[in-house]
């Protein structure tokens, strides 16, 4: 079979540490491809290589069989390629339509020849199944469907080779489904796909082939049979077995510890965002709440730590009345959270690791004394922390925006769960966690709660709820549409999360 | 910037930036000079006399020096943290306001007198930044324009109180306050020339300021200017962090009004901050915001006013040299703050969106 990419030996330095390290990677015409690796492997920073956002140090890209130098994503995407990053790039005011045509000449001169492409781009989502209205406003769109006009976006400048960048870590697992078959149906067209993921499921689904990275060098490229496990997968990623099972302890909870009654707040645009929300959580509970991202999820978060205000309903951490409290109240209560958005929330991107780690507690007398900042203690601490977690970084005063994406979230993970706190507010935690960090993340939230923490649990990742939570709260539309024991079935739970209400809800 | 690395280290970290703007400014002036016919030699060799040729001409350097090194550490204080406080005269005037005042009107020991004059115009200039500041806190007034509005306002109060309340009486209506008594006065510390104990202190402040980056109020202000959803997530008070950011700088620009009324001029007359305010500024960004980076930058650029000076008294010599290095380096700090800016946006489009 043709090769659709061949990168040869490619090597690209940051600051005298290879981030990749002579990496070869095939892609075959008409071919899903994985790519793999533990967090810091240089999955996405090969993928820059050929979207020409990085420019490699030393070695040979060839597309079709043609050597090519790329050095903007203009000339990728003249060459086919596509990327769709993790996080999306859309105007969120304008139109799928007005979005796609951003930044591409008009056939019409000075005029805009929206109804053409508008013809255009509904013809090609037909074809591909991406089921979306060019016309619709970008901020309505859920998640999973700004990701596919991003998908749209590429295919209507000519994309033959697709790159997703961790597509499925907002996905719903229902709208990963789609997107799979999306992707399929790429492929029957005749594109080639890399699909960068830390889901195994996923990746022993959908692929053809994968190609593995470990240290920023090339650990093994492989096909994908029927006959290929999961364990095949992590020992070639991580040089080990890694334990896929672990046991959650039987319920064994204490006294309230957060009371939430009747609680109501606005989202940003004014519009009642959670309704009468009622529950609690006891002293050593781990409550999931499930439900498709954007039904009052980051509300709800923003609420519990003081960030967003309550229009109705109280707050009440270990009997005490938290109500208008501001945000440094819940965090001296004991109140830890770890933000959906990393970068614009939980983050000081251009100040080093160790920085970051103390970003809460830094007029602290551990870290400061006299109003000085203590640098050793700072130091030592990040060195801990970086241990414990796994932080893989040049050193403590690495600025956290030269991370890579599950480095970075492993900051404010070591940061929060650090802090011995009261409650967790856990939204997402394991979004961008390879396998490896991912267990010990959901082990040290087992850990917390069975020293006597509360955990509030958000996750798109049900299987995450189910193997963790001990009740499992369904957000939709901003209300709680029940909570159910920790044996519910998917299919309760998915019912739930359609807004369907069933009989047998357990009022808290 | 801080360092968490050695001092020596560090220091040479801080003022780099500045000194290879200064050299790069110099060199290519030289360009110029020899494409005008002049030799860059004789040209420089002239400006270094003018500037160091004396004592009593490096005494006006270190004179000048001083205000313009505490401004724009006032300053540097608030762009950090992303306040562009740019009222730096008018702050200066309502020190030296305060100062006089104070020095005008307490009749007690000059021991006792300089500190609580100190203090004055350290809380005027606080006032006026402290108000711009709780404008945008309260009511997001772009602080650009008021502080720069301020400067107007500053300038009036000055000539208004020159000329009335404050007029000196036996001065046959000059609109300048009467002198300060002897002991008032900032003692001097070279004698036979003009040079007073403020460049000390001034280096001093620099100190502070250095300290004042490894403290946690500085990482405070720090984090508010780098992400303030970050600063609030992490339970920092944004508002009031943000009123407290240009009421120590403009605290600073204050101070440096009180050096001039008790060090140099020794009264109140118009004009009093002589335009040191956008000098600050520039000073500021050559120092890449860092203390002892505007150190060495404001001892640049009070050499280059008072070489000026002189140059302009000689024959022979194109003393508009001063004004294209001056303006060479300005047009050099820009670029580079547009620089940065530039690919820090590039950055953020392409990588802190999530891209890894
Ligand atoms: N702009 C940069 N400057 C400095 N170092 C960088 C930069 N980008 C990436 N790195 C480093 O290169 C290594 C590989 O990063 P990369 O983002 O490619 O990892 P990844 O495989 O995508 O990991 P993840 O699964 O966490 O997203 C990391 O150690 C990272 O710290
Ligand atoms: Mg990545």
């Amino acid at each position: 079979m043709d090769l659709a990419v061949e990168m040869r030996e490619i090597t690209k330095v940051f600051k005298k540490v290879a981030a990749n390290d002579k990496v070869n990677f095939n892609l075959k015409k008409g071919s899903i491809h994985g790519l793999l690796g533990e967090n810091g492997a240089g999955k996405t920073t090969l993928m820059n290589c050929l979207y020409g956002l990085y420019q490699p140090e030393s070695g040979k890209i060839f597309i079709n069989g043609k050597n090519v130098r790329i050095d903007s994503p203009q000339k990728a995407m003249s060459l086919g390629v596509g990327m769709v990053h993790q996080h999306f790039m859309l105007v969120r005011p304008m139109t799928v339509v007005e979005n796609i045509m951003l930044g591409l000449s008009s056939k019409r001169g000075p005029f805009l020849d929206t109804d053409r492409v508008e013809r255009e781009l509904l013809a090609l989502s037909k074809r591909f199944n991406l089921n979306l209205e060019p016309k619709a406003k970008i901020w309505q769109l859920s998640v999973g469907e700004q990701q596919r006009v991003e998908i749209l976006s590429a295919l209507y400048r000519g994309a033959e080779i697709l790159i997703l960048d961790e597509p499925t870590a907002v996905l719903t697992p229902n709208e990963a489904q789609e997107l799979f078959g999306i992707l399929r149906m790429m492929r029957n067209d005749g594109k080639s796909v890399i699909l960068i993921s830390h889901k195994l499921e996923e990746i022993l689904a959908i692929v053809d082939e994968v190609t593995v990275l470990r240290d920023g060098r090339l650990v093994g490229q492989a096909q994908v049979t029927a006959e290929t496990t999961k364990r095949d997968l992590t020992s070639m990623m991580v040089g080990r077995d890694v334990l896929f099972n672990f046991k959650h302890e039987t319920l064994k909870t204490g006294a309230t510890k957060l009371m939430v009654n009747h609680l109501g707040a606005r989202n940003d645009k004014g519009l009642p965002a959670l309704k009468e929300v009622s529950f609690s959580i006891s002293a050593g509970e781990i409550l999931g709440f499930a439900g498709v991202d954007g039904n009052g999820q980051k509300e709800l978060c923003e609420v519990l730590t003081g960030l967003r205000p309550t229009t109705s309903g109280e707050i009440c951490l270990n009997g005490k009345e938290l109500n208008r409290s501001s945000p440094k109240t819940f965090i001296n209560e004991g109140i830890a959270h770890i933000p959906e958005d990393r970068h614009k929330t939980g983050l000081a991107m251009n100040m080093g690791i160790a920085r970051n780690l103390i970003l809460k507690n830094f007029s602290q007398s551990g870290f400061s004394s006299r109003g000085l900042l203590n640098f050793r203690a700072i130091k030592k601490n990040a060195e801990r922390l970086m241990e414990e977690y796994a932080i893989k970084a040049n050193g403590v005063h690495t600025k956290v925006k030269d991370l890579s994406g599950g480095n970075q979230q492993k900051v404010i993970l070591a940061r929060e769960l650090s802090s011995k706190p009261e409650i967790i507010i856990a939204n997402q935690p394991t979004r961008g966690l390879d396998i490896g960090a991912t267990e010990y993340v959901r082990q040290k939230l087992l850990e917390e709660s069975a020293k006597g923490a509360g955990v509030l649990l958000i996750s798109a990742d049900l299987e995450e709820i189910l193997q963790l939570s001990d009740r499992i709260a369904v957000l939709y539309d901003g209300q709680i549409m029940g909570i159910l024991g920790r044996n519910a079935s998917v299919e309760e739970i998915g019912l739930l999360m359609a807004g369907v209400r069933t009989e047998e809800v357990e009022v808290c | 910037m801080l360092k968490e690395n050695g001092i020596v280290k560090g220091f040479c970290h801080s003022v780099l930036p500045a000194v290879v703007t200064i050299a790069l400014a110099f060199g290519v002036s030289a360009l110029l000079l020899l494409f005008s016919s002049h030799s860059p030699i004789e040209a420089f060799s002239t400006l270094l006399t003018s500037a160091f040729g004396s004592p009593s001409r490096i005494a006006e350097v270190l004179i000048k020096t001083a205000p313009l090194m505490v401004m724009a550490l006032g300053i540097s204080v608030a762009f950090k943290s992303q306040v562009w406080n740019i009222g730096g005269d008018g702050q200066f005037t309502l020190g030296a306001i305060f100062a006089a005042f104070v020095a005008l009107n307490l009749n007690l020991p000059g021991f006792i007198v300089l500190p609580v004059s100190f203090l004055a115009a350290f809380l005027g200039g606080a006032l006026w930044g402290g108000l711009a500041g709780y404008l945008r806190a309260k009511f997001n007034a772009n602080e650009v324009i008021t502080t720069l509005m301020l400067n107007y306002v500053a300038s009036y109060l000055l000539s208004w109180l020159i000329r009335y309340p404050m007029i000196d009486p036996d001065g046959h209506g000059f609109p300048q306050t009467s002198l300060l008594a002897q002991q008032y006065q900032l003692p001097i510390i070279l004698s036979g020339t003009r040079l007073h104990v403020g460049i000390l202190i001034a280096l001093m402040i620099v100190l502070l300021g250095y300290l004042f980056w490894r403290s946690s109020l500085g990482f405070r202000i720090d984090l508010v200017g780098e992400n303030e959803e970050a600063a609030k997530y992490c339970g920092i008070n944004v508002s009031k962090t943000i009123i407290l950011t240009m009421v120590i700088s403009a605290g600073l620009c204050g101070v440096a009004g009180w050096g001039e009324v008790v060090g140099v001029q020794y009264r109140l007359l118009d004009n009093i901050s002589s335009g040191y305010g956008n000098l600050a500024i520039v000073i500021a960004l050559l120092g890449n915001l860092n203390p002892f980076g505007i150190a060495v930058s404001s001892f640049f650029f009070a050499a280059l006013l008072v070489g000026g000076n002189t140059m302009q008294l000689m024959e022979g010599i194109p003393f508009s040299l001063i004004t294209v290095i001056q303006g060479l380096v300005i047009v050099f700090v820009i670029s580079r703050v547009v620089y940065t800016q530039w690919r820090d946006n590039v950055a953020n489009r392409h990588f802190n969106r999530g891209a890894r």
